[in-house]
C-alpha cells in the first residue's frame, strides 16, 4: 500500500532520507514545471527547483500539518520564484525588493527592454517564441507568477490565492493586469 | 451589471472560472454587445498565441538532472549540518572559553577592570596553560583577546549594576599529528568555513600527508562537501585529491558523479571521471541512472576527452 504524504513526512521528520526523497518525487515534476515556466531558462529553473526543496528539507521538521503538504510546498515554490533574481544576463531584471506589495505593480521600463523586440521586429514576426517569452517575462513577478499558475499550470484562482497567501480578488487583479500588459506588448503580433 | 464588469467576466470565462449563472449572463450580454464580442475574440487570440508557446510536459532529462543536483545539494546540506555541529562542539570543548558571558558587574566604569580581572586574568590563562601542558598539545600565543558583538541586557547603571553579553576570542596555536582527532576537527572546520580560499586550501593540504593516517569520518564528509560546493576550483581540486585517499564508497561515488556533471572546470571533471573509471576497474559498478548521466555527458560535455571516455564507459557496460 502506498504511504500517504503524512506518513512520509513523519518518517522524514525522523531523519528517513528515502521518505523525503519519495515526497520530493511525488511533487517535483509540478515544481519544476512552474519554475521552468517562470524562469524561461533551464539553469535558473533547476536552481529554483533546488532552492525550493532545500527550504522544504530545512522546514519539514517544523511542519505541523496545519495545511496540506502540497499547499505548503507550492507556497514555498511561489515565494522562491518571486524573490529570485536571475543569473542570466540576457534579460534585464530588477530585484523583487523594488516592487513592494503594490497590487498595481508594473515592470519598469528597463525590464521591458528586450533584445530584438522592437515594434518593427515584432511586426515582421521574427522569432515569435522569444517575443512571447519576453512579453511574459516583462510582467512584474506577481503578475507573471499568477499568469503562469493560471494559464500554464491550470490552477484555480482559489488555489493560487492559497499559494500566494492573498485574497482571490487580489489574484484576479494580478491576472487582469497581466492580460492587459500582455495585450499591450503582443498586440502587433496577433491583432 | 456594468459594461466593465462584463469585461472582467470575459477574462474569467476564458480561464474557466465562471459560475454557470455568470456564464449565462455573459452569454446574453455578448448577443447584444459588439464591443465585448470583439474583446472576447481579441483575448482568445492572445491566449492562443501564448498557449502555442507552452511546452506540454517537463523534459525528463531536465528533471533527472535537477533531481541529481538536488541530491548533491542535500548531501552537502546534511554534511554541513553534521560537521558544523560536531566541530563546534569539539572546538568549544578544547579552545574557547564560553562565547557568551552574562556578566553582572558593578558599573560601566568597571568594565575594563572586570573583563581583565575576572575573565582574562592571568589565572584563567594559567588554567588553560596547565591543561595544555598536560596534554602537550597547544599553548596560547598571547593574552590578546578581541571582544566583539557587545550587547547590553541592562545598560542602566542607576542601581550600580549593568548586564551585557559579548563574544571573546583569542589566537590559539595548536601542534600535533594529523592523526589527532582534534587537529582533524579544526582543519575540517576550517576547510568548510574559512572565508579565505588560501586558508581552506592549506587546511586540506595539511591533512594530505604521506604518513599512514587514520581519518575521521567527518573529514571525508567535509571533503565531499568541498568537492561539490566550494567556489574556488583550486580548493576543489585539492579536496578531490585528498578524497582519493579514502576507501571508495557510495558518497564518494556520488561526489565524483556530481563533479563530472556539474563542475565548470574540465580538468576537475576529467579527474573525477578517471577516479570513477579506476573504481570501475576495481569492481565498483554504476547503476542505470548513473549510466544515463554519462549518456547525457557524452552528448553535452564540451570537452572531447570527456565525451570519448563517457562513450567508452557506456560501451563497456553494453
Amino acid at each position: 500500500m502506498q504511504l500517504t504524504d503524512t506518513d512520509l513526512i513523519i518518517q522524514a521528520q525522523k531523519g528517513d532520507q528515502s521518505a523525503f526523497e519519495e515526497l520530493v518525487y511525488r511533487y517535483d515534476r509540478n515544481v519544476l514545471s512552474i519554475t521552468m515556466r517562470y524562469a524561461f531558462n533551464e539553469d535558473d529553473a533547476k536552481d529554483l527547483y533546488q532552492e525550493v526543496f532545500i527550504r522544504v528539507y530545512r522546514g519539514l521538521k517544523n511542519f505541523r500539518f496545519q495545511s496540506e503538504f502540497s499547499t505548503w510546498l507550492f507556497r514555498i515554490t511561489t515565494n522562491v520564484c518571486l524573490t529570485y533574481k536571475s543569473s542570466s544576463k540576457e534579460h534585464l531584471r530588477v530585484s523583487i525588493n523594488n516592487y513592494g506589495d503594490d497590487e498595481n505593480e508594473f515592470a519598469t521600463q528597463e525590464e521591458l527592454t528586450y533584445k530584438g523586440s522592437s515594434p518593427e521586429e515584432i511586426s515582421s514576426g521574427s522569432d515569435l517564441g522569444e517575443i512571447v517569452n519576453a512579453a511574459v517575462e516583462s510582467l512584474s513577478p506577481k503578475q507573471r507568477m499568477t499568469f503562469v499558475l493560471k494559464h500554464y499550470e491550470g490552477y484555480k484562482i482559489r488555489e493560487i490565492a492559497e499559494m500566494l497567501n492573498c485574497k482571490e480578488g487580489t489574484v484576479k487583479k494580478y491576472l487582469f493586469d497581466a492580460i492587459r500588459n500582455l495585450r499591450k506588448k503582443l498586440s502587433p503580433v496577433y491583432a | 451589471m456594468k459594461h466593465n464588469e462584463y469585461k472582467q467576466l470575459l477574462q474569467l470565462s476564458l480561464f474557466g472560472e465562471l459560475k454557470s449563472e455568470e456564464q449565462l449572463k455573459l452569454k446574453e450580454h455578448l448577443l447584444t454587445c459588439e464591443e465585448c464580442r470583439t474583446e472576447l475574440e481579441d483575448q482568445k487570440n492572445l491566449l492562443e498565441l501564448i498557449s502555442g508557446k507552452k511546452k506540454a510536459e517537463v523534459d525528463e532529462k531536465v528533471l533527472t538532472a535537477a533531481r541529481y543536483q538536488l541530491r548533491g545539494a542535500l548531501r552537502s546540506e546534511i554534511a554541513n549540518k553534521n560537521i558544523f555541529g560536531s566541530t563546534i562542539d569539539s572546538i568549544a570543548q578544547f579552545f574557547i572559553t564560553p562565547l557568551k558571558f552574562a556578566v553582572v558587574s558593578a558599573t560601566m566604569l568597571l568594565f575594563g577592570i572586570l573583563v581583565g580581572s575576572l575573565l582574562f586574568s592571568k589565572s584563567s590563562g594559567e588554567e588553560l596553560a596547565t591543561q595544555n601542558e598536560n596534554e602537550n598539545r597547544f599553548a596560547s600565543l598571547s593574552e590578546e583577546i578581541s571582544i566583539s558583538n557587545l550587547r547590553f541586557i541592562d545598560s542602566d547603571a542607576s542601581d550600580g549594576e549593568v548586564e551585557f553579553t559579548f563574544q571573546a576570542s583569542r589566537p590559539v596555536r595548536l601542534r600535533g599529528k594529523v592523526n589527532d582527532p582534534q587537529i582533524q576537527s579544526v582543519l575540517t572546520y576550517a576547510m568548510l568555513n574559512e572565508q579565505n580560499p588560501g586558508s581552506r586550501l592549506n587546511s586540506i593540504n595539511a591533512m594530505d600527508t604521506e604518513f599512514p593516517t587514520q581519518y575521521d569520518q567527518d573529514v571525508k564528509e567535509a571533503l565531499v562537501t568541498v568537492v561539490m560546493s566550494d567556489k574556488n576550483p583550486g580548493v576543489r581540486r585539492e579536496a578531490l585529491k585528498l578524497m582519493s585517499k579514502f576507501p571508495y564508497d557510495e558518497s564518494i561515488k556520488q561526489a565524483l558523479l556530481y563533479v563530472i556533471t556539474n563542475d565548470t572546470v574540465s580538468g576537475l571533471r576529467i579527474e573525477a571521471l578517471n577516479s570513477i573509471i579506476a573504481a570501475g576497474s576495481r569492481g565498483y559498478k554504476l547503476n542505470n541512472e548513473e549510466l544515463n548521466l554519462f549518456r547525457q555527458q557524452m552528448q553535452d560535455d564540451e570537452n572531447p576527452y570527456i565525451k570519448l571516455r563517457s562513450k567508452s564507459i557506456l560501451q563497456e557496460y553494453n
